[in-house]
């Protein structure tokens, strides 16, 4: 997908609430001319992104409540439907996975940058959207070496 | 005001209820303020609230003189930013306090940095609380523009 100068791109930016998202909030940088939305998991930082652009909380969700994992998968079915966007950028974890994959099936191009907590391997979020991730960066040098199609630049914090 | 903070996602009873039971023992000097999430334990020496807006978190840590938490990077990169003496201890996937025991390799890579303490247990609690009145620290010198201009390449490629 090679897109014109003159169509603007929508970025979805899509983080869990805490740690992951305070590491995607200090890339502001990469995208401030694109048209952005974000996806995250709990209201208390919906104030805070709602100032930057138009903001989804699709709640909590981690692999050991599948119940949970399946409503918050129909909430972003639904945002992603809604806003089709071009590019997926995400730190993890659950939630930025799956609008990760949800975005590749619509066509979007993934940029993955694993959470710096991740110290000895890439996270298990991380090591699903790796398979589809059109950018993947680590923010170890010494994990970026154990894997193919991983990169390190350097660190957020 | 030393500020606990255990984050949002799962309970962290064992480390709550240990550091109200080091306050019992009089091994803590100061007040604390607590945010302790889904934690079914409540302390009784000090003030908690369940959750805080960002802002109010940052403004939290800002105004602390030291603060313990579990070993969660969004913590770590506030008390990093604010020069604050942090000490984490590690959630465990064995107490259902996390979906696997990541927090400890981040607390141990941050404590070989220099950056913070960290205690990997309740009982080595006490000890690095005693150590963070007189820590100090190093400061962190990575930054994001690394990142955000591999990234920028990368979506400037998608408009070629």
């Amino acid at each position: 997908m090679v897109l014109s100068k003159n169509i603007k791109m929508k970025i979805c930016l899509t983080a869990s609430a805490g740690g992951h998202l305070t590491e995607l909030l200090k890339l502001a940088d990469s995208w401030q001319q694109y048209e952005v939305f974000y996806v995250s998991t709990a209201n208390m930082v919906a104030k805070k992104l709602k100032q930057y652009g138009p903001t989804y909380v699709v709640g909590e969700c981690n692999r050991e409540h599948l119940l949970q994992v399946i409503l918050v998968l129909v909430r972003c079915i639904r945002v992603i439907l809604h806003e089709r966007p071009n590019v997926v950028i995400s730190t993890g974890a659950a939630v930025g996975c799956i609008m990760c994959f949800l975005g590749k099936l619509l066509g979007a191009k993934v940029v993955w940058v694993d959470s710096i907590a991740n110290v000895g391997w890439v996270s298990l979020s991380g090591r699903m959207v790796r398979h589809i991730a059109d950018l993947f960066l680590v923010q170890w040098p010494e994990i970026a070496e154990q894997y193919s199609n991983v990169e390190y630049v350097g660190a957020v914090i | 005001m030393i500020f606990l903070t255990v984050g949002t996602q799962f309970p962290f009873d064992r480390f709550v209820r240990a550091v109200d039971n080091i306050f019992d023992q009089g091994l803590i000097d100061e007040e604390i303020f607590a945010q302790i999430g889904e934690t079914s334990y409540k302390p009784h020496n000090f003030e908690s609230v369940a959750s805080l807006e960002k802002r109010d978190f940052d403004e939290r840590v800002k105004k602390a003189s030291s603060v313990i938490s579990h070993a969660g990077v969004g913590t770590i990169t506030v008390a990093l930013k604010n020069n604050k003496p942090l000490l984490v201890m590690p959630r465990m996937k064995r107490y259902k306090e996390h979906v696997n025991d990541h927090q400890v390799a981040t607390a141990k890579k941050f404590q070989e940095l220099g950056h913070i303490l960290a205690a990997y247990d309740v009982k080595d609690l006490p000890d690095g609380i005693r150590k963070l009145k007189n820590f100090i620290p190093r400061k962190r010198k990575a930054s994001p523009v690394a990142i955000t201009e591999r990234i920028r390449h990368f979506l400037n490629s998608l408009q070629d």
